[in-house]
């Protein structure tokens, strides 16, 4: 076997599985700079697979799934946003509840529509030229939907925004000091929303993502399991949207090799990879320098009253 | 005269009772969600059709049970009333033959296990000579000469499959390859894409696959790769693509059970040796990917002219090749074994003497690989 | 202070436990009465529903030991938790413990030599100790190497899985199971004794109430439980107070993982009577647990309480399926909607709702 099908499988197929997982994580990274943990990734995930399938299936475009799969995981979301940002709730157990319930809710509205194809999911794109370039053309720009594109471009303006805009301190501050952010004049409660919705659309389109393009049909509990991956991802790349595009797609490479490399390595071990090795790289980074150190923001988890500490 | 009416009332009260224990309500436990599109699916298209048919039969079910549950919900479906119980995995074998010596007025039956009871008995719809017919057609239609099967577990019951696929294909395609990649779950629809991809950059060309959902067949179709469907109807899923498959008929063995309850031929007394292994040849398994349709016609040209030289039939197309195991099959005596020896697994060593078939105790518990089978093999004697 | 009209708003920080009782009851009504919405839906009347679930849960033996065998568990994990939760270590691991306790103790059931009357106190003994090193693991993670526990643990859930998968496929694969993914069956020495007429595997049970005992005594009336209150309330005292982070918060995850382990011990012990597919054993148990520990705030007694209404939720989502023919993913809906309702009433508690018509008090006391 030649090194060339493994790299272009490998790449391929790291892009394709790691999309679901980069607009996940991206999600879940702004929710998490403004200091809300969301742990019902999985379920706006299952949600947005549904509204998706659901939509496209019946007005027959999968731009319109992926639009109705955006709004269901940001009403999701904000659902977890007013629980814990305006009533406070503890935000893992807003999160288990918001996942227990999509996988219920979604399970419940999408019984009758297994075992239908369907009828006009989000194909690959050919990019014009680049698509022909030996080794690099099938390997980046073959297999991959328009959301692989969108997923990187997003990443980038992501990081630009958090990182060289005004808003991007703002979402920061509040996320690292919600009560120095109040004094300064910014709404707390305004930027955690937004930035909790902000992840609830791009979970939504994650699942969506699953349903109408990676494996086009409904069924029952189809994320297995991604949504937590992403949580995973969310601090395995620190916090940061343009790590979060080498996390989301080393796991795609990973899970993807376990399966070719199943003649060789036990398949159990092959599996366990991605969890060990995201263990493993924060352990790693422990010893690092700072700037590798992965830090989570001060006010994580932790609901902001004002006139508190 | 008061003998005579007490006789004519225990005789309407013995008629009573009779017909009372003549009404069924069957609980069936399955331990996945019905919109599996697999396993679990197939079990309830078959629970509703023995529903629809007879109206002294009533069915209740429960889905997605885990398997050390079982007997919490058998106690439920007793409390209900139900007086017959069909539990359908392998899981829930202990539990259903510890809720059998609890119950001894409740009839049992566990599918694809091998513990019985008085009151239990065991039934299994099997696949092995679809899946090697279905080899055949897959060993005319590789280009690549490599066949790649996505598996969900590495247990005996996929282990006779693939043996058998593999045997079909190396009797039309002596020198092809089925290559085998394990998913370890009955349904990860993620798991059987990736697995599947894996395959075609190994260069495997035609796929089959045992695992609860139709993604090999999608995945395939994308590629433009022909493959053959498991379990539920899949044609839908790949018009063009899609050649031929299994399709399960549970409905068969549970007509006829619930028949035999009904006419009082099965008893809580005598299911002990009551085991159902049903064949093609009883309909419980159909060879297609679309129920009445054997193969895509679209792939009849192709198979016809597929012509190989048979040791035993001379010169013959595959597709009539099918056709004639597969009336060697349906034939009620059933004339033809995939397994008919000399068979040798992929070590070498003789697993079936020459003219001879494995018994029914040797194919379930199967664990050997066919020559001709790439891939790990966990287990592998 | 909030003004609402002639009722104004005042903030206590911490609610008498009776007002922690009767909103979370409240709660638990708002949630049946959004239920009831659903069974309606679906065409099954809510008063037929709650009634079947209250005769099936409640009212009957079967039902009452359903809910006991359910929360054996949950007690057991989520005793654990509140101990690492006390301590602010997010614990999310229970599952991947509690999974490393069934695994010990598969292995002294199958593969030790050991007089039988000594095999199922050593499976306790070996599954404690798995648990524990297991939970360790991340405790000594995020002491050395700052690793953020709630990824560690959750990751370690699944390597523990695979391991689980690993075993049951491989060398521990049961000769007399044909080739399916099973351990053998324990020998009769290794099974833990059950109450008669019921499946409650009541050593465990015992195992679990004594435990919330021991733990809620360690937390109240030892120098061990006074650290780790303090490492989890304020770790920059604890520093100065002498306390070592490290050893405090490695001791509580000892017993806390030690603990979700016993619980593995019990299913495969009390249960199961083998070792099987992961899933099947831990049921996410583990996870619920997390849930148990949250809504006892912190209480090891509270927390049996709490397994319990996990259990009696549990047992009610089997008789949805069962007795009254709903889809099964109602009760995913059906727990969700029932946390909601928890969670958000959680505000409610540290509010004081007071009548105060008199404008001029208000500015009086103002004016103070």
């Amino acid at each position: 076997m030649d090194w060339t099908s493994w790299l272009v499988g490998t790449v391929s197929r790291a892009l394709a599985f790691g999309v679901p997982l980069l607009w996940g994580t991206l999600g879940e990274i702004y929710a998490e700079r403004s200091g809300v943990v969301n742990l019902g990734v999985e379920g706006m995930m299952i949600l947005g697979a549904y509204a998706g399938f659901a939509v496209a299936q019946t007005l027959g475009h999968p731009g319109w799934g992926l639009l109705a799969a955006a709004g269901v995981g940001a009403l999701a979301a904000l659902w977890h946003a007013f629980l814990t940002v305006t009533l406070r709730a503890n935000q893992y157990v807003s999160g288990l509840a918001l996942t227990l319930f999509g996988l219920g809710l979604a399970g419940l509205l999408g019984r009758g529509w297994e075992g239908r194809p369907l009828r006009a999911p989000l194909g690959a794109v050919a990019v014009p030229v680049l698509s022909d370039v030996p080794v690099l053309g099938p390997m980046l720009f073959r297999d991959q939907t328009i959301l692989t594109y969108l997923g990187l471009l997003l990443a980038v303006v992501l990081w630009v925004v958090l990182f060289r805009t005004r808003w991007g301190i703002a979402i920061r501050s509040v996320g690292e000091s919600p009560a120095t952010a109040d004094s300064l004049g910014i709404s707390v409660a305004r930027v955690r929303y937004l930035c909790v919705a902000l992840g609830g659309v791009l979970a939504g389109v994650g699942g969506g993502y699953l349903s109408v393009a990676y494996r086009p049909a409904w069924t029952e509990g189809m994320t297995a399991g991604m949504g937590w991956i992403v949580i995973a991802l969310t601090i395995f790349s620190a916090w940061d949207p343009l790590q979060a595009i080498w996390g989301a797609f080393f796991f795609g490479a990973l899970y993807h090799l376990s399966f070719r490399l199943q003649a060789y390595v036990s398949p159990e071990l092959l599996k366990m990879m991605p969890y060990a090795f995201a263990i493993l790289v924060l352990a790693a980074s422990g010893f690092g320098r700072a700037r590798w150190r992965a830090r989570a923001p001060g006010a994580l988890g932790v609901p902001y009253v004002r006139g508190e500490r | 005269m008061r003998k005579l009416a007490i006789f004519v009332m225990a005789l309407a009260l013995v008629g009573v009772l009779g017909l009372g224990a003549q009404r069924i309500k069957a609980g069936f436990i399955y331990v996945g969600p019905i919109g599996d599109y697999g396993w679990t699916h197939a079990h309830d298209v078959a629970r509703r059709i023995v529903d629809g048919k007879y109206d002294w039969l009533e069915t209740v079910y429960i889905e997605s049970v885990p398997e050390g549950e079982v007997e919490t919900y058998i106690d439920q479906l007793v409390r209900q009333g139900c007086n017959v119980i069909f539990t359908t995995s392998f899981g829930f074998m202990d539990g259903t033959l510890a809720a059998a010596e609890r119950y001894p007025n409740v009839i049992f039956a566990h599918a694809s296990g091998f513990k019985r009871a008085p009151n239990m008995a065991t039934y299994m719809a099997d696949f092995y000579q679809v899946y090697y017919l279905n080899g055949l057609m897959a060993g005319a239609l590789t280009k690549t000469g490599k066949i790649g099967y996505v598996g969900a577990f590495p247990i005996p019951e996929l282990k006779r499959h693939i043996s058998a696929f593999t045997i079909g294909v190396r009797e039309v395609n002596p020198t092809a390859t089925v290559h085998v990649r394990w998913i370890y779950e009955w349904y990860n629809p993620a798991a059987a894409k990736e697995a599947t991809e894996a395959l075609i950059a190994e260069g495997c060309d035609v796929f089959a696959f045992t695992e609860d959902s139709p993604t090999v067949v999608q995945v395939a179709a994308e590629r433009k790769f022909p493959s053959f469907a498991h379990y539920s109807p899949m044609y839908a899923f790949a018009p063009d693509y899609v050649v031929s498959g299994q399709l399960v008929h549970w409905e068969e063995i549970y007509d006829d059970f619930l028949l035999k309850i009904h006419q009082g031929v099965y008893t809580t007394k005598n299911l002990a040796h009551v085991d159902y292994w049903w064949l093609l040849a009883q309909g419980a398994a159909e060879l297609g990917a679309e129920m009445g349709m054997p193969i895509n016609p679209k792939y009849v040209a192709p198979l016809k002219g597929y012509v190989v030289n048979h040791p035993q039939f001379g010169r013959i197309s595959v597709y009539d090749l099918v056709f004639l195991r597969y009336n060697q099959f349906a034939d009620p005596g059933i004339t033809f074994d995939p397994f008919e020896g000399p068979i040798y697994d992929r070590k070498g060593v003789l697993r079936v003497p020459a003219g001879m078939w494995m018994s029914y105790e040797s194919l379930i518990t199967m664990e050997w690989a066919a020559a001709g089978i790439v891939g790990p093999w966990p287990g592998e004697p | 202070m909030k003004r609402l009209g002639p009722l104004f708003l005042e903030r206590r920080l911490a609610p008498p436990r009776s007002v922690v009782f009767g909103v979370s009851f409240l709660a638990v009504l708002v949630a049946l009465l959004l239920a009831a919405l659903v069974f309606w839906a679906y065409g099954v009347s809510p008063v037929r529903a709650y009634s079947e679930i209250g005769r099936g849960t409640l009212g009957t033996v079967g039902g009452l030991s359903d809910i006991v065998r359910r929360a054996i568990p949950l007690i057991l994990c989520g005793v654990g938790l509140t101990l690492a939760f006390r301590a602010q270590f997010w614990n999310i691991g229970a599952e991947g413990q509690l999974l490393a306790g069934a695994v010990a103790a598969t292995g002294v059931a199958l593969f030790v030599r050991v007089p039988d009357g000594f095999r199922l106190p050593l499976m306790f003994l070996a599954g404690f100790g798995a648990g524990a090193v297991w939970a360790v693991v991340p405790a000594l993670l995020r002491v050395k190497l700052r690793v953020n526990e709630v990824i560690s643990t959750l990751m370690m859930n699944y390597i523990m899985a695979y391991i689980v998968e690993w075993l049951v496929h491989g060398p521990w694969k049961g000769p007399t199971m044909r080739g399916f993914a099973y351990t053998d069956m324990f020998p009769v020495s290794a099974r833990l004794p059950l109450i008669a007429g019921t499946r409650i595997h009541w050593p465990t049970l015992a195992v679990g109430v004594l435990a919330a005992v021991v733990v809620a005594l360690l937390l109240s009336r030892t120098r061990l439980g006074y650290e780790i209150r303090v490492v989890g309330q304020n770790p920059d005292a604890a520093r100065y107070a002498g306390i070592s982070f490290a050893s405090v918060l490695a001791l509580a995850m000892v017993l806390s993982g030690g603990l979700a382990a016993l619980a593995g011990v019990g299913e495969v012990a009390g249960v199961h009577w083998r070792l099987r597919s992961p899933g099947h054993v831990s049921m996410g148990y583990g996870y619920t647990a997390i849930i148990v520990a949250w809504l006892a705030r912190g209480s090891p007694i509270a927390a049996v309480f709490t397994a319990l209404l996990f259990g009696l939720i549990f047992a009610a989502g089997d008789l949805m399926k069962t007795t009254l023919g709903l889809p099964f993913q109602i009760t995913g809906v059906f727990n969700g909607l029932i946390l909601f309702s928890l969670i958000s009433s959680d505000l409610l508690m540290y509010w004081r709702v007071r009548w105060a018509p008199k404008e001029k008090a208000w500015t009086g006391q103002a004016g103070l």
